[in-house]
C-alpha cells in the first residue's frame, strides 16, 4: 500500500465559476458526487478514461444521473458482495472514480448469497429482457427525438425533466445488465482457466457477432465507396473534416447525392456523440464532420475494409478457436465448458457491451443536449450551446422564470473558459489519486477498467523496456506509436501505426480498420479496445497501465496480443 | 496362499505366470502384481522371481545377520557420515557372499528355462528388486532399489541378483530402518528376472493427472529406448493427455529428445546415448500406441480399485497393431482418496469465485 494525499489543488473547492458543488441536486443512491475531501486519500482514484475531454456544468448531471446513479443502483440490487458500485469526485472539468466498499463480513456473505440466487435467473432471460429494455428506451429515444420542445420555457423544462428521466432510466439498464453480464463472463474466464486453455483465446469464443456499432461502421465503408464511384475523393483529400459538408453543398449533382446518402445514414446512425455522454460535442445529426473525417482517411487505404469478408475470418475464427479448445477437453470438462459457453453465447457480455453503446452512452443523453439548445435559443444567448454552460439547478431556476438568463451570460463565457482550460490540463493530470491498494474488487473496475493484478504490478515498475498487460487480441505486429488521449486527434492517425492510449470507446471505432495494433492503460479483455481489436482481427494489449506515459508518437512498438507484452523497440528522442 | 507357494517354489523360484497378489510375499509386490497383470490378459514380460526364501537363505542365516549387525553397529543415526560408511562396508560384504549352490542353481536354471521359453539363447533380461513393503502406505521407502537393464548370460544374472540384494543396503535404507528399530531380515526383499523387452519407446503413465489430481485423464510420458532416461530426468519426454470415458487422445506434445538408454549388444546393458538428429524431434507414439497404453493403464486401475501409476514398454510392431507391455504398476500416492467433485457449470458460484472473490455459499 502507497499513501497518497490528494494533492492540495485538487482538494479545493476549485469548481466552476459561480457554482458550488454542494448545491448540484441530483439524485444519488450512496454516495453523491462531489469535490475531494482530504480523507478520500485513503481509497483509489483512478482518473476516470471514459471521458478524456471532461464535462460541461450540464455534463456533470449526467454523471450523476447517468453512471453514478445507475452504478449504486445495480451494485445493491444485484447485489454485488463487495461493492456498493463506484462513486466519482470532480476536478475541475474532470472525474476520478473509486469503488464503494462493503467491509462488513456479514453483510458481504449475505449479499453473496443474492447475488448467488440472482445471476442465473437474470442470465437465463437475459435475451428477453435486454429486448424488452430496447423497446423501452427505443420508444422515450424516439418519442423525445421524434419531438422539438416549443419555444416556451414551461414546455423546455418538461423536455429537459423528461431528458433527465431517460438518462437515469438508461444508467439504471445499463448497470442492471452490465454487472451480471460481466460477473458471468469473468466466471466463464475463470474456468477456462481452471481448464488449461490458453487465455488469449477465450476472447475469441464470443466474438463475431453483430451489433449495431458495427453495422454502423459498415455503412461508413459503404459511403466511403460511394464517394469513390461519384468521383468526389479529390474533394475530400484536400479539405479539413469540418469543411466537408459545406463544400459538397455547393459541388455540384453527384455531391447533392452523396449528402443525400449521407442524411439517410445520419437519420439511422447519426444519433451518437462523439464520446461517452458528452454533452458537449454535437451528435453526428447535427454536425457531421466526424463520420466525414473517418472516411476521408479510409480513402487513404489503398484497399476497403471488407467487412463481410472479416466478418467471415472473425466466424471462422471462433469456430475454430472453440474447436481447438474443446479438443483438449475430456468429456467431463467438456459437458461444462458446453454449458458454460451456452450460457455466455446465450448472455453475451461482449456482444451486449458494443450493442448498449448505441442506445446508452452515446445516445441517451442527446435530448438533455437538445433541451439545453432550445433553452438557448429561447432566451436569445449568443450560442447555441450556451445552455450546457448551466448546472441542472441553474436551469430548472431559468425554466421556473425564477433566473434571468442575463444574470448567467457573463458565466456561461468564464465558464467556456474554465472548460477549455481543464481540457488542456488533462494530460498532464496524475492517472491516479489516493492509495494504490493490491487489487480492486468491484468487477466494472477491475474487467472494464482493467485493474486486475497485472495493473497494479506495471505500476510497481514503471521503467521496464517490456510492459506488460493482458493479452485481448492475439497475434503480434509492430509499427510507429501514434499516442492519443483524445479522439479529438483520431484522424491523425495513418495506416499501420500502432495506437497507444489510455482507451477508447465507441467513437474510436472508425480508426481500427486503420491500424497495425493496439495497445491501451486500462481495460481488460472485456473493454472496448479489446472487443473491436478481435473484430478487427489486428493485436491488442489491455491495461498496461503504463503505456501513455512510457511510449511516445513516433517510438517502434512490437505488440503481442498472444502474451500481452508491449516491447519498446526503438525509443525516438 | 499355501497352494500359491506350493506351485511355484522351486529353489527359490516362482515365474510371473504362476504369480497373483498372494504371491506378494515371496515374490515382492512388484512382481506379484506383474502376474496379476498376466492374468488380466496385459502383456508383461516373461520371467520369474527369486523368491524372499532364498534371500532369507543367504541373508538371514546366522553368520552373516551376526556380520552384517557388526559392520551396522558402527552407525548413528544422526551421524550420516557413520551411516554412509557403515553401509559401505555392508554392501561390500554382501557383493562377496558365496550363493548357496542349489540357489545359483536355481537361478541359472530358470535363466536357462526362460531362454528356452522365449526362443532366444542368450536372452537380454531386466533384473529388478522386488521388496516387500515397498509399496506400502510409505512412499519415500518406493523405488530406491536398483534394477539392471540389458543382463545376459547366467553369470551375470546371478550377479546381478547378488546386487540387488546389496542395494537394499543403501544409505537410505540402512537410515531408514534404523528409525524405525527393524532389522533388514524384517523386509525380504525378491528379485525379478525379466525378458527385456525390446524397447522402440518406454515411459510411465498415470491414471489421474499427477500434478492437479483430475481423476477424468490419463496422463503418460514416453521417449525413445528404454526407461531409464526418463527416469532419471535426463531427457524431456513427450507427454500426452487422454480422457478416461472416451478414450479421447486430448493432447500430445513433442519434445526434444537428446538422450536415450539403448541396449548395448556388446557391453550387455542398456547405456545412455544420443538421439539421432532424424528422431529428436519426430514423435514417439502413434495414437493407437497412445491409446493403447490408455486401455491399459484403464484397465489396470479398474482391477486394483485405485489410480496407479504404470511403466509401460512399446515395441516396434510386427503387424501394424500397436504392441505394449507393462513392466511396472504401483499405486499412485499423491493423490489417491482425495475427493474430487464432479465438475460443473454454475453461473453463480463462478461468479461470485472470480468476479467477486468471495466464496459460494454450498
Amino acid at each position: 500500500m502507497t499513501e497518497n494525499q490528494i494533492p492540495s489543488e485538487y482538494c479545493l473547492e476549485e469548481f466552476y465559476p459561480g457554482f458550488s458543488p454542494h448545491d448540484m441536486d441530483s439524485a444519488y443512491k450512496c454516495d453523491r458526487l462531489d469535490t475531494f475531501k482530504p480523507d478520500d486519500g485513503d481509497l483509489f482514484w483512478p482518473l476516470d478514461f471514459h471521458y478524456p475531454r471532461g464535462f460541461v456544468p450540464l455534463g456533470f448531471l449526467v454523471v450523476a444521473d447517468g453512471p453514478c446513479w445507475g452504478l449504486q443502483i445495480a451494485a445493491d440490487n444485484v447485489p454485488l458482495p463487495t461493492s456498493r458500485g463506484i462513486k466519482a469526485r470532480m476536478v475541475g472539468t474532470h472525474l476520478y472514480a473509486t469503488e464503494i466498499p462493503v467491509t462488513d463480513p456479514w453483510e458481504i456473505e449475505s449479499r453473496a448469497v443474492a447475488a448467488g440466487e440472482h445471476i442465473p435467473a437474470f442470465l437465463e432471460t437475459f435475451p428477453e429482457t435486454w429486448t424488452k429494455r430496447v423497446r423501452e428506451l427505443e420508444t422515450w429515444l424516439h418519442h423525445l427525438e421524434g419531438s422539438e420542445p416549443s419555444g416556451s420555457l414551461a414546455d423546455i423544462g418538461n423536455y429537459f425533466e423528461k431528458s433527465v428521466r431517460l438518462i437515469r432510466r438508461a444508467w439504471e439498464i445499463h448497470f442492471e445488465m452490465m454487472y451480471p453480464l460481466v460477473a458471468n463472463y469473468v466466471g466463464f474466464y475463470g474456468l477456462c482457466e481452471e481448464l488449461n486453455i490458453d487465455p488469449s483465446q477465450i476472447g475469441r469464443f464470443l466474438q463475431g457477432y453483430d451489433t449495431k456499432i458495427m453495422e454502423t461502421d459498415r455503412q461508413l465503408w459503404g459511403l466511403t465507396r460511394r464517394v469513390r464511384e461519384l468521383g468526389l475523393e479529390d474533394l475530400f483529400s484536400v479539405t479539413s473534416p469540418d469543411r466537408i459538408a459545406p463544400e459538397l453543398e455547393v459541388a455540384g449533382p453527384d455531391a447533392t447525392q452523396f449528402l443525400s446518402e449521407l442524411r439517410e445514414f445520419l437519420d439511422v446512425y447519426g444519433r451518437r456523440s462523439e464520446g461517452i455522454i458528452d454533452l458537449a460535442s454535437a451528435p453526428w445529426i447535427e454536425d457531421p464532420a466526424s463520420p466525414l473525417g473517418s472516411i476521408k482517411t479510409f480513402l487513404l487505404m489503398d484497399h476497403d475494409h471488407d467487412f463481410e469478408q472479416a466478418g467471415r475470418e472473425v466466424v471462422a475464427e471462433r469456430e475454430e478457436a472453440i474447436v481447438s479448445a474443446r479438443s483438449r477437453l475430456t468429456a467431463e470438462e467438456l459437458a461444462q465448458f458446453d454449458a458454460a459457453l451456452g450460457a455466455c453465447q446465450h448472455a453475451n457480455f461482449n456482444w451486449w457491451n458494443e450493442e448498449h453503446n448505441f442506445y446508452i452512452d452515446l445516445r441517451a443523453h442527446l435530448p438533455l443536449r437538445r433541451a439545453a439548445t432550445a433553452l438557448s435559443e429561447a432566451v436569445g444567448a449568443d450560442n447555441p450551446d450556451d445552455g450546457l454552460f448551466l448546472f441542472g439547478p441553474e436551469i430548472r431556476s431559468v425554466v421556473a422564470g425564477d433566473t434571468k438568463w442575463s444574470e448567467m451570460s457573463s458565466l456561461v463565457v468564464e465558464r467556456r473558459d474554465y472548460y477549455e482550460d481543464w481540457k488542456a490540463r488533462r494530460i498532464d493530470m496524475p492517472k491516479m489519486l489516493g492509495t494504490t491498494p493490491e487489487e480492486v474488487t468491484d468487477p466494472v473496475m477491475k474487467e472494464v477498467f482493467g485493474m486486475g493484478h497485472h495493473f497494479f504490478a506495471a505500476l510497481a515498475d514503471p521503467s521496464s523496456e517490456i510492459l506488460k498487460g493482458v493479452p485481448a487480441s492475439a497475434g503480434s505486429a509492430e509499427g510507429p506509436a501514434r499516442v492519443l488521449f483524445s479522439p479529438d486527434d483520431l484522424h491523425t492517425v495513418l495506416p499501420g501505426e500502432v495506437l497507444v492510449c489510455e482507451a477508447t470507446s465507441p467513437n474510436w471505432t472508425p480508426a481500427f480498420a486503420k491500424i497495425a495494433a493496439c495497445d491501451c492503460d486500462s481495460g481488460g479483455t472485456l473493454t472496448h479496445a479489446s472487443i473491436v481489436s478481435r473484430e478487427y482481427r489486428i493485436p491488442c494489449v489491455t491495461g498496461v497501465a503504463v503505456a501513455t506515459s512510457r511510449i511516445s508518437t513516433g517510438d517502434r512498438i512490437l505488440v503481442n496480443g498472444s502474451t500481452g507484452e508491449v516491447t519498446l523497440l526503438d525509443e525516438i528522442d | 496362499m499355501s497352494g500359491a507357494r506350493k506351485s511355484g517354489d522351486m529353489n527359490g523360484v516362482i515365474w510371473v505366470d504362476e504369480m497373483d497378489t498372494s504371491s506378494s510375499d515371496w515374490a515382492g509386490p512388484k512382481m506379484a502384481k506383474l502376474g496379476e497383470l498376466g492374468r488380466l490378459g496385459l502383456a508383461v514380460p516373461d520371467g520369474f522371481a527369486l523368491t524372499t526364501d532364498a534371500y532369507h537363505e543367504v541373508l538371514g542365516s546366522r553368520p552373516v545377520r551376526r556380520e552384517i549387525d557388526r559392520l551396522l553397529a558402527s552407525a548413528v543415526a544422526d551421524d550420516s557420515a557413520s551411516v554412509t560408511r557403515a553401509a559401505r562396508l555392508v554392501r561390500h560384504y554382501v557383493l562377496g557372499l558365496g550363493v548357496p549352490a542349489g540357489i545359483e542353481h536355481g537361478i541359472v536354471e530358470a535363466y536357462n528355462e526362460l531362454c528356452l521359453r522365449r526362443d532366444q539363447p542368450n536372452l537380454a533380461t531386466a533384473v529388478r528388486s522386488s521388496a516387500t513393503g515397498e509399496d506400502a502406505a510409505d512412499a519415500s521407502f518406493a523405488g530406491q532399489f536398483d534394477s539392471y537393464l540389458g543382463v545376459t548370460g547366467p553369470e551375470s544374472v546371478v550377479e546381478a541378483v547378488r546386487s540387488c540384494w546389496a542395494s537394499l543396503f543403501t544409505d537410505r535404507g540402512v537410515a531408514y530402518r534404523m528409525e524405525r528399530g527393524i532389522s533388514h531380515v524384517d523386509c525380504p526383499m525378491a528379485v525379478g528376472v525379466l525378458e527385456l523387452i525390446d524397447a522402440k519407446a518406454s515411459g510411465i503413465a498415470f491414471s489421474i493427472h499427477p500434478v492437479t489430481g483430475r481423476s477424468d485423464r490419463i496422463v503418460m510420458e514416453g521417449s525413445w529406448g528404454w526407461g531409464e532416461a526418463i527416469v532419471q530426468g535426463l531427457v524431456v519426454p513427450d507427454r500426452a493427455e487422454v480422457g478416461k470415458s472416451d478414450r479421447r487422445i486430448l493432447d500430445y506434445v513433442v519434445s526434444a529428445k537428446l538422450v536415450m538408454s539403448a541396449f548395448d549388444q556388446t557391453a550387455g546393458a542398456v547405456v545412455e546415448t544420443g538421439v539421432p538428429e532424424s528422431l529428436r524431434q519426430a514423435r514417439v507414439l502413434r495414437d493407437d500406441e497412445v491409446l493403447a497404453i490408455a486401455d491399459s493403464v484403464i484397465s489396470i486401475e479398474s482391477h486394483f480399485g485405485h489410480p496407479v501409476d504404470v511403466e509401460w514398454v512399446a515395441s516396434a510392431s510386427q503387424d501394424g497393431q500397436p504392441e505394449v507391455t507393462i513392466v511396472q504398476a504401483r499405486p499412485e500416492t499423491v493423490h489417491a482418496g482425495e475427493e474430487k467433485p464432479e465438475p460443473a457449470w454454475d453461473p453463480s458460484s463462478y461468479a461470485l469465485k472470480y468476479a467477486f472473490g468471495t466464496k459460494p455459499k454450498k
